[in-house]
């Protein structure tokens, strides 16, 4: 059973200090704001970038957006880095290597993934060689969609990122970042040739439009494949 | 038939002749380095600065495009392989659907034709103002302050994905090809921002070509990466490669498609096969694509776009079993696109789609070309060379 504290005082040399001090508590949280609005407004990028994705994002970071102005200046190497940015699609051969290059990075760190790929595989998910989005390999902050994403919506994803930087470090509470969810395959109304699930007899309403369209079949081919029941239906309606 | 072996070194089998208690260093370069292009890899034994062999590794973006087609429907696999030769997407789409056109027997109407050969030009003047960036960047602070050139580069760029986003609506994969002509039509307006564009890009080469007139950019290029016309024919490197060396072919004036056997297409060739020739035939392209695109931008006859229904369904199209094979001139050079039709699905998708790159040729020079060079040279020759790794891995 643990000893309830809560009513003994708690000592520690440097509340002596700041007693003694007046104005270092102030000291601190500013140092802190400093700091903040420093690493939030330097953000250095390590461009992990494999195809397409990376050529937007040397356009985001030529002349007409300009991402340099945010302060995220481009570096070659993971160890001056602060953000890797996975610009397109990581294979089986790649991503140990995108791993070791994280590992590379010196703490704190973000990841953001830019371009379908990076964030699911995109269409290449099913392919042998690639691997269904990057964070299975690395924890990832910031989710850019697009294929590839505009450079304005890479600039968007850069400012959520220093957004999220500024409440991670104020000590707020950060939602935490979801994976999109992958596009699903929509289950057709009337289902697909080859679906087993298919209904081999053709319906009811199908059965009475074939009738009014008067079309070419013979119409005991209508009747022969119309459910029994439905036929009835049919006719007690009418009567 | 005796299989004669050329009387030049072999870049994998004559390490040998080299001393083997020399002290030799294992450099690694790549697959993550910012002048590979992508994500390639090459393995150089130094012997001090200078380059004693060089073995490249490539398949870091494998994506399986090629069993992919394979499942997929004809209309379907358009917008897939245009994340092929991102640089030059265009192009993909247009050889995957003549290919497919050949095989299905489809005509394009003549307006379409003139579509395509239209926006092919203009995507080789983007593709080649991108080469000259990330080259002009790769070869470092020595021009003009590092990074000048590629942001010159990319800011008349910009100005043609303009051209293409009007056009088509997408700044990057267009997806506008498709079997039998074009989705898209030419919008109102859209012959004089072509003329405006192009015009203004013809202006800007000048100045590319005038502080690129520089002594260290010369001695950097000058007599770098020779290829000699053999090796290069050898090798099957085609584009500007080939012609740097010295060889006039250009599959736009040599086997015409769409409609170059109409035009006056001037192939532009260069003597001396190194970085520097390299990168004045393509200046030149530049030029000659803008004069070609600007000439026919005013002269689109009218008529359909689609010489076809557009495909939804898979049974809209009717295949027979055969087996093509088209190409045509990209700005990396002859892309080739094999399909046999047939299989089970002979309707829906191809039996076998087998896409010839040139940049996966380019890539296999660097063996011959890399031994005797310092390491700073590898970095201009393997920009030169213009790889992309999606293209070259698919």
């Amino acid at each position: 059973m643990a000893v309830d504290e809560s009513d003994l005082p708690f000592e520690h040399p440097l509340y002596d200090l700041m007693a003694k001090m007046p104005g270092l508590d102030l000291a601190t949280t500013s140092v802190d704001k400093l700091l903040n609005w420093g690493v939030r407004n330097s953000l250095w990028i390590f461009p992990m970038a494999t195809s397409c994705c990376g050529i937007e994002f040397m356009a985001a970071a030529a002349s007409r957006v300009d991402m340099d102005r945010m302060g995220t200046i481009v570096r070659g190497t993971p160890r001056q880095s602060d953000v890797m940015v996975v610009a397109g699609t990581i294979t089986v051969k790649m991503a140990p290597r995108v791993k070791r290059l994280w590992d590379q990075m010196p703490e704190p760190k973000w990841c953001v993934a830019m371009g379908s790929c990076a964030i699911s595989g995109d269409f290449y998910r099913d392919i042998y060689s690639v691997i269904p989005g990057i964070d299975t390999v690395i924890p990832v902050d910031v989710y850019i969609p697009g294929c590839p994403p505009n450079p304005e919506e890479l600039m968007g994803g850069m400012l959520a990122l220093q957004e999220k930087v500024a409440l991670k470090r104020a000590g707020l509470r950060v939602p935490p970042e979801v994976r999109p969810e992958t596009a699903k395959m929509i289950k057709p109304r009337v289902g697909r040739a080859e679906d087993p699930t298919r209904e081999k007899l053709i319906g009811h309403h199908q059965a009475l439009q074939a009738r009014t369209l008067d079309l070419t079949e013979p119409a005991d081919l209508v009747e022969a494949m119309t459910p029994k029941a439905a036929a009835d239906g049919d006719q007690e309606g009418g009567a | 038939m005796t299989l004669e072996r050329p009387d030049r070194a072999d870049p994998y089998l004559d390490l040998d002749e080299y001393e083997p208690e020399a002290d030799l260093m294992v450099l690694n370069f790549g697959p993550q380095h910012p002048s590979t292009h992508g994500v390639f890899r090459v393995v150089m034994y130094l012997d001090g600065e200078t380059i004693v062999k060089a073995v490249p590794y490539a398949g870091y973006l494998h994506r399986g495009v090629e069993k992919l087609c394979e499942k997929l429907t004809y209309a379907q696999i358009t917008p897939i392989v245009d994340k092929n030769d991102y640089v030059a997407p265009m192009f993909n789409e247009q050889a995957v659907n003549m290919a497919f056109e050949a095989l299905t027997g489809t005509e394009v109407p003549i307006r379409a034709q003139y579509i395509r050969t239209i926006v092919g030009e203009i995507q080789r003047v983007a593709s080649h103002l991108l080469w000259l960036g990330t080259f002009a960047m790769d070869l470092g602070g020595a021009i003009g302050g590092g990074t000048s050139v590629f942001m010159w580069c990319f800011r008349e760029r910009e100005m043609i994905l303009d051209l293409f986003e009007h056009l088509t609506g997408c700044r990057f994969h267009y997806n506008t090809h498709t079997l039998g002509g074009n989705r898209h039509d030419i919008p109102a307006g859209w012959a004089e921002k072509v003329h405006a564009t192009l015009g203004h890009i013809a202006q800007r080469v000048d100045e590319y070509e005038a502080i690129l007139d520089h002594p260290i950019f010369k001695a950097r290029t000058e007599g770098v990466g020779v290829i000699s016309a053999q090796l290069a024919l050898d090798l099957g490197l085609t584009g500007p490669l080939l012609r740097a060396s010295g060889v006039d072919h250009d599959l736009r004036r040599d086997a015409p498609y769409n409609i170059y056997d109409q035009l006056d297409v001037q192939v532009m060739t260069d003597t001396g096969g190194d970085c520097a020739a390299r990168y004045r035939v393509r200046v030149r392209e530049m030029r000659e694509s803008i004069r070609i695109a600007r000439a026919l931008v005013d002269n689109v006859p009218p008529g359909p776009i689609c010489g076809t229904k557009p495909i939804k369904l898979p049974v809209q199209t009717r295949v027979k079993d055969g087996q093509v094979y088209v190409a045509l001139e990209t700005p990396r050079g002859e892309l080739g696109t094999y399909v046999i039709g047939g299989g089970d699905n002979r309707n829906a998708s191809p039996y076998r789609l087998k896409i010839r790159p040139p940049s996966l040729h380019a890539l296999s020079a660097l063996p011959y070309v890399l031994p005797g060079h310092g390491v700073s040279d590898a970095v201009a020759i393997l920009g030169s060379l213009d790889p992309i790794m999606g293209e070259a891995d698919r």
